[in-house]
């Protein structure tokens, strides 16, 4: 199998999870497949420097995540993340909070603070581990649990109440 | 352990060491509200879980696959393609009557800043002048002896940037004038007139050949006009 065709093989495969993940960073269609292309990119030249048989889905999600990152350095601002004073919610909730419907968790989830919905989004939507996410994001894994923390506690608190 | 929230969430994760986790284990027991955050962290989860994802548009693989096979540019090309572009620079800016203006006025002040005319034939006569430049294959025009008070004093080449052109000194009453036979192409309007750097640049199109007129007063570079255009009328 030539260099091509394994990455036709290995690495095409995960375009749909990594353009879900794209469409939720960006919230827009166009955006995301801008960020889906240019990871394949990238990911395409580095091919070389992949290791055979290690996480390459951990391994495109990194890229995903350098591409976005350097997008926002071009722009010259940074993901917008909110400290939260103690526990709780720094976000209003939305009004109509008390919908149960999956529409709401979205709109929940597209109000969080990039970096907030990014460790959530890894984590509970893609299930990486602590320690997958770290690497991703490039942050230590105590970072990786307080970015969780904190997004949960957001969309908690939008999804209006402590109960989801 | 008192409470610590971030901590019950990693441990709904699976996140957390043994001792860790048994500690939390242990609060939870006691703890109602770190109780209730779990348990609400556990069904958020799962509803994220069960989130569809946004579909691509079915095109985008293709896309992708076409990305792929640009070909990035190698070094080596883009090498290429400065030079390929340098030299259509270079190659439009030489016919560019305005660049061409600026050499020869820089070209006029260089000889006559000398302290010694740098000619390489002294003569006050045409005919000697224009014999002298055809033995070395140059046709010049027939210029005048002498315009607006500026005598003939001598010629030789100068070198500009890309060319070699054909250079005729006046002088008198303290001022200079230089005709200039310019060969290979050069872009101008009939009325081309600059004054680059404050020296009157004036080009002219006589019998097919660029010849270029520099001086440092309008005046001179009208009256050797005059005196061009009066020396072809007369041949015709």
């Amino acid at each position: 199998m030539d260099r091509d065709e394994r990455f036709e093989a290995e690495a095409i495969p995960h375009l749909r999870a990594l353009y879900g993940t794209a469409y939720r960073m960006t919230r827009n269609a166009h955006d995301a497949e801008d960020l889906v292309q240019e990871t394949f990119l990238r990911a395409y030249r580095a091919f070389d420097r992949f290791a055979a048989g290690t996480n390459i889905r951990a391994w495109l999600f990194t890229i995903l995540h350098r591409v976005r990152t350097d997008a926002f350095r071009r722009a010259a601002r940074s993901p917008r993340t909110v400290e939260l004073a103690g526990d709780g919610p720094a976000v209003p909730a939305p009004q109509d909070a008390l919908a149960r419907g999956g529409e709401d968790i979205e709109r929940a989830l597209a109000g969080l603070p990039e970096g907030f919905r990014t460790a959530v989004i890894l984590r509970d939507v893609e299930d990486f581990s602590y320690e997958e996410i770290a690497k991703i994001l490039g942050v230590p894994i105590g970072t990786v649990m307080s970015r969780i923390h904190r997004g949960r506690a957001l969309l908690r608190q939008a999804l209006g109440g402590s109960r989801p | 352990m008192t409470c610590n929230p971030e901590l019950v969430t990693g441990y709904v994760d699976g996140a957390l060491d043994e001792a860790a986790r048994a500690a939390v284990e242990a609060h939870l027991v006691l703890c109602p509200a770190c109780r209730d955050q779990a348990e609400s962290e556990r069904a958020l989860r799962q509803r994220l879980r069960a989130l569809a994802g946004a579909e691509p548009r079915p095109a985008l693989a293709a896309s992708v696959r076409r990305r792929l096979k640009q070909r990035p540019l190698s070094v080596s090309r883009i090498f290429l393609a400065t030079a390929a572009g340098l030299a259509l620079l270079f190659l439009w800016g030489r016919g560019s009557a305005p660049f061409v203006a600026l050499e020869l006025a820089w070209d006029h002040g260089h000889c006559f800043s000398k302290r010694v005319l740098p000619a390489r034939i002294w003569s006050d006569d045409p005919d000697r002048v224009a014999e002298w430049f055809a033995r070395q294959g140059t046709q010049i025009p027939a210029v005048p002896a002498a315009a607006g008070g500026l005598e003939l004093v001598g010629a030789r080449y100068c070198p500009l940037v890309d060319r070699r052109v054909g250079h005729l000194y006046y002088a008198g009453r303290g001022r200079h004038l230089s005709i200039y036979a310019v060969p290979g192409s050069v872009r101008f309007a009939r009325d081309f007139l600059e004054t680059p750097g404050g020296r009157v640049v004036r080009l002219l199109r006589v019998e097919g050949r660029t010849v270029g007129l520099v001086g440092e007063r309008p005046e001179d570079v009208a009256a050797f006009e005059r005196a061009l255009t009066s020396t072809y009328a007369r041949l015709e």
